[in-house]
């Protein structure tokens, strides 16, 4: 395979570092907009849904990344865009249950919804797969950076007198050193604002390689023309080559990674939280969805259409064999000029720290909410003031973000034995999300489904899984669907309907049997020697669990003592674990939103529709968190005492970054004017003079 | 010319499976209440997101014909 180096030309590093410098400016100037946690995560839950829509574009088209559809574009042709475009099956599942949910239960965290959901221990467990999944997918981001950028340096370079040898692993650390610095001092409001820019730019440099791909061929007709019949389909053949076919990737991609992209990757929900209200985030997701995802397919593919037009007509331009994952830099450095080329790899760059540094961001905010908060409560019983403490969690998640940038950098190291980032990528979605994808899915949707039921998902999840990797002949090829065998990959995506199968297997087989566990445990409840009892059933679990990771016995064994420690644990589940279904599922799940609903509010819903008023703000005396109206205006937003108001200012091209949100206090008589603390004006950074709109929520 | 399992089987088989799932999606937010027909901006999304379905097949369907028969 052809491996390029020093590519572009000093033009062209020069652009790229004068991007990257005003980039960096650009975000470090909203760390101003950091006061709390929420803000460093959240953002503050105030942008309008344009703003949002750009930044998961961003953060979408730069996770799935130029490099490896260009990598499949020139394999296959159009079918790289397949995983663009089959995103639609799961929106009434996410814009009518999950997005109102992760709003209106204010948690801060997936593991947290697990707790609240289920119980401490469910929360313990998604916690570890959760950072496994995240900081795996950082290392995936790692990895396209540095291919991206290995073949723009010399194979050796000689600075201040000392000399290096350029290697991937090598140039990854010193990516993952930048993108610590740029995200440990903006925060999300950075994040947000930045990929706004960058969205933009990746869009405009992906059209632009398209525009100048074309005019380098000579027009739309002859590039139509140089392509083969199969090389336009837009979905790939049904199950062949084992490295990229449509049936795999349906199960891997379409149903497994876009309920994990849509409902548990921190990084997304964290971008709907940051939206100043459901419908606002639902505009955001459905315009997403709609038109900038069906763009990015092009924008990120075309590179690779390209270069296989280039490479039939002039192969001694680009070589059929031309490494897939290079082709993106490649065909860019031929198509422009100098400068032009900056300008390109510099938007690749950029998007891709786009989508790490939101991913570091919402790793950062698992680690704060689902360690380092328990941990604080448990170990200390010193009381500290609201202000010590955010100031002491703000430092804590700048520290766990180098900290996770670092093990990140390091997950590298597996996924590069891939031939491709799209196979490495596909593998990984297919191995780490079932077992959560399915348990969040069952929460969110099944209100049957127990906190035994759960962990049981997750451990006999896991342990057919592993399973499944020592033998995917017989297990995974019942569901191969005619996929060939690939001994040293096998079932690469088709393993997902696998993994997905055996998850939804135990999470259906324990929910349907929870009144007999009841039972069973209320006897042993009974005996005298119950603690005995259950204790042995744990160890004998961890033993079970043990034979099956190391692959100490014969398939059948293992296979049917999966079960044996799935009834196991089960049991002790219901055993050791408090947990009052009803009252876990007030207000957690589909069928109870409206419930969820009141509690965010925290009295009854006022659903009747108003205006949006134009006011003057004025500072009050009082530090409380209410702000007060006119009668008049009260009136023609349909509000009441009580309720919740988003209070903008007027200028919309900020997007809501100037915003807060309050509750109604008792109104005057002094009509377009709303007087509010000082810490509104601090989190909502009004202008003097400036004009606010409000509108009630609820 | 492709063959069948290049062309027309991952589409029906895209929007037949990934049509289950859709429609399971639909059945779930109307039954349990949390789409709810008596809202302005409810019946809104919910046309928008039966549209989408639409929208995509359309997409896909046009480009295997234009790759086939252009």
């Amino acid at each position: 395979m052809e491996v390029h180096h020093s590519l572009g030309t000093t033009t062209d590093w020069v652009v790229m570092v004068i991007y990257f410098i005003a980039i960096m400016i650009f975000g470090s100037y909203f760390s101003k907009y950091n006061r709390t946690t929420t803000d460093f995560f959240f953002g503050g839950r105030r942008f309008a849904w344009w703003l949002i829509a750009m930044s998961i574009l961003a953060t979408g088209v730069s996770s799935h990344s130029f490099i490896k559809y260009s990598a499949k574009g020139f394999e296959a042709g159009f079918s790289s865009t397949m995983t663009y475009m089959n995103d639609w099956f799961f929106v009434p599942f996410f814009i009518f249950g999950w997005l109102p949910i992760i709003v209106y239960t204010k948690i801060r965290s997936i593991p947290e919804y697990f707790e609240r959901r289920f119980s401490a221990l469910t929360r313990f467990l998604a916690t570890l797969l959760l950072l496994f999944y995240m900081i795996g997918y950082v290392g995936i981001g790692f990895l396209t950076m540095g291919k991206a950028i290995l073949p723009l340096l010399p194979p050796e370079l000689t600075l201040l007198g000392v000399h290096f040898n350029v290697t991937l692993m090598g140039l990854i650390f010193v990516i993952g050193l930048i993108v610590g610095i740029y995200i440990t001092y903006g925060g999300q409001t950075a994040v947000i604002f930045t990929d706004l820019v960058q969205g933009f730019m990746l869009l405009f440099a992906g059209l632009l390689i398209f525009v100048l791909g074309l005019d380098y061929l000579g027009g739309f007709k002859v590039f139509w023309n140089l392509l083969p019949t199969e090389w336009k389909l837009p979905l790939a053949h049904f199950n062949d080559p084992p490295g990229f076919n449509f049936v795999g990737i349906f199960w891997q991609d379409t149903v497994a990674g876009s309920v994990g992209f849509l409902f548990m990757n921190m990084g997304l929900v964290m971008r709907f939280m940051a939206c100043k209200s459901v419908d606002e985030g639902r505009k955001a997701a459905i315009f997403n969805i709609l038109f900038l995802v069906p763009l990015s397919a092009i924008v990120v593919g075309n590179a690779g259409w390209i270069g296989k037009a280039i490479s039939s007509v002039n192969p001694s331009v680009i070589t059929p064999n031309t490494n897939p994952d290079e082709i993106f830099v490649v065909v860019s450095n031929i198509i422009s000029h100098p400068g032009v080329f900056g300008f390109i790899m510099a938007s690749l760059a950029a998007a891709l720290m786009s989508t790490v540094s939101t991913l570091l961001n919402a790793t950062a905010a698992v680690y704060i909410n689902d360690i380092h908060r328990p941990v604080k409560k448990w170990l200390t019983k010193k009381a500290q003031s609201w202000k010590e403490a955010n100031e002491q969690e703000l430092l804590s998640a700048r520290i766990a973000t180098v900290v996770l940038t670092f093990l990140s950098v390091l997950s590298v190291i597996p996924f590069s034995q891939f031939p491709t980032i799209y196979e490495a990528h596909g593998y990984f979605h297919s191995t780490l999300t079932p077992p959560l994808v399915t348990a969040i899915f069952l929460g969110v949707f099944w209100k049957r489904y127990t906190n035994a039921a759960v962990i049981g998902t997750l451990v006999g999840g896991v342990a057919l899984m592993v399973l499944g990797m020592y033998y995917p002949r017989p297990l995974i090829q019942i569901f191969d669907h005619g996929t060939a065998f690939d001994p040293v990959h096998p079932y690469t995506y088709i393993g997902a309907l696998y993994n997905l199968f055996v998850c939804s297997l135990f999470a259906v087989l324990a929910t349907l049997t929870t009144k007999l566990q009841i039972q069973i445990v209320g006897k042993i409840e009974k005996q005298e020697n119950h603690r005995l009892i259950m204790s042995t059933f744990i160890a004998a679990s961890f033993l079970i669990f043990t034979l099956i990771v190391f692959d100490l016995a014969s398939l059948p064994v293992l296979f049917i003592l999966t079960f044996v420690m799935v009834a196991l644990v089960v049991l002790a589940a219901n055993y050791y674990i408090e947990y009052n279904h009803e009252k876990k599922i007030d207000g957690l799940t589909v069928w109870s939103i409206n419930k969820a609903k009141e509690y965010f509010k925290g009295s009854k819903i006022n659903d009747r529709e108003g205006e949006k008023v134009k006011v003057n703000w004025k500072l009050k005396d009082g530090a409380d968190d209410t702000v007060h109206f006119a009668k008049n205006d009260m009136k023609r937003m349909s509000a009441e005492v009580g309720d919740l108001v988003y209070i903008c200012d007027v200028r919309r091209y900020f997007g809501g970054l100037k915003s807060v949100h309050s509750i109604y206090g008792e109104p005057h008589d002094e009509d377009s004017a709303v007087y509010i603390s000082k810490e509104h004006l601090a989190q909502g950074q009004f202008g003097k003079g400036k004009m606010l709109t409000a509108e009630k929520e609820m | 010319m492709p063959s069948f399992f290049n062309t027309w089987l991952p589409f029906i088989y895209l929007y037949g499976v990934g049509g289950i799932f859709f429609v399971c999606g639909l059945v779930i937010v109307k039954k349990s209440g949390a789409y709810n027909p008596s809202n302005k901006r409810h019946r809104y999304w919910w046309k928008i997101t039966i549209f989408g379905f639409f929208y995509f097949m359309m997409m896909h369907a046009l480009l295997i014909l234009a790759a086939l028969y252009l």
